[in-house]
């Protein structure tokens, strides 16, 4: 079970991403409308996942992720999008997010974004005790 | 141009994503001086390369439907109701204006957008000088839906 933030000024998604987790097993520890909130929250909850809109009044989900990762740099933050802000989606994952989900939002969806996220985390934590035992070999 | 895409974008979401049956789609050929808003009403500012205003306005039976299908049969709380078809209304318009960007001229690189705004105490919406509007009624089995674009004339044809 995971702990998650959702980061999102549309009520509605926050409720939907809520209930599609919850179904998925997962724990929603906050859920934030704006990106300020977003940073609070984070470095209150240190949640295991980040559920991020790019456009939000206040402060727009890019300007958030750098914000958290530049404490946090391990912080997996999956962006939420609607088709045709791929340039956004770049810069994102320039900013530090590790993977991204288009509107509108399924549960197989959710599911496949939170997958591919922890496995691309297991590998890499495989490959680096695989280097910690080759440099002890 | 940009009237076409939000129309084909406005159809799959409400048929496809939605399941909502259409039964007819018509385009205001006139060029009207102010646009006629309905029930209720989302509009989201397009930047950067298109400045433009896109408003989507709906009769209020389509908009319920449309919390309805988004709840997904979770019950909304009686305190809670106006956010949620604010929110529901502004979710539709990002929706739309998101799959139709893709087809916007230069396939809508540049174009920046901005968080919905949602306006229920206005009746219509009056073009300024040279802007221009084009607009298409959506018809379907639970009321009407307009899409709209204000802009430029050059921006929006």
């Amino acid at each position: 079970m995971l702990k998650v933030l959702i980061v999102d000024d549309s009520l509605i998604i926050r409720k939907k991403i809520t209930s599609l987790l919850e179904k998925l097993g997962h724990e929603v520890v906050f859920s934030a409308k704006n990106g300020q909130e977003a940073i609070d929250a984070y470095n209150e909850m240190k949640p295991d996942l980040v559920t991020m809109d790019i456009t939000m009044p206040d402060m727009d989900g890019i300007t958030a992720v750098k914000h958290i990762i530049k404490d946090n740099v391990d912080a997996k933050i999956i962006m939420v999008t609607s088709h045709g802000q791929e340039d956004m989606v770049i810069k994102s994952i320039q900013a530090g997010a590790v993977g991204y989900m288009l509107k509108p939002i399924t549960e197989d969806k959710l599911a496949s974004a939170i997958g591919e996220v922890f496995i691309q985390y297991a590998v890499d934590e495989e490959d680096e005790d695989l280097d910690i035992l080759d440099d002890e070999i | 141009m940009i009237l076409d895409a939000l129309i084909l974008q406005s159809k799959l979401f409400l048929s496809e994503d939605m399941g909502i049956e259409i039964h007819d789609i018509t385009i205001d050929e006139l060029n009207p001086d102010k646009l006629i808003l309905k029930d209720y009403t989302s509009m989201i500012g397009t930047g950067g390369n298109l400045n433009s205003m896109i408003i989507i306005s709906y009769d209020s039976n389509l908009l319920n439907q449309l919390v309805t299908l988004f709840m997904d049969g979770e019950e909304v709380a009686e305190e809670e109701l106006a956010e949620v078809i604010d929110s529901v209304s502004g979710e539709t318009i990002n929706t739309i204006i998101g799959l139709a960007l893709p087809t916007f001229p230069n396939r809508g690189k540049g174009v920046t957008i901005t968080p919905p705004i949602t306006i229920n105490d206005a009746s219509n919406i009056k073009k300024y000088k040279n802007s221009k509007i084009v607009s298409a009624n959506i018809t379907t089995q639970f009321g009407e839906l307009s899409i709209s674009a204000v802009g430029s004339e050059d921006s929006i044809k």
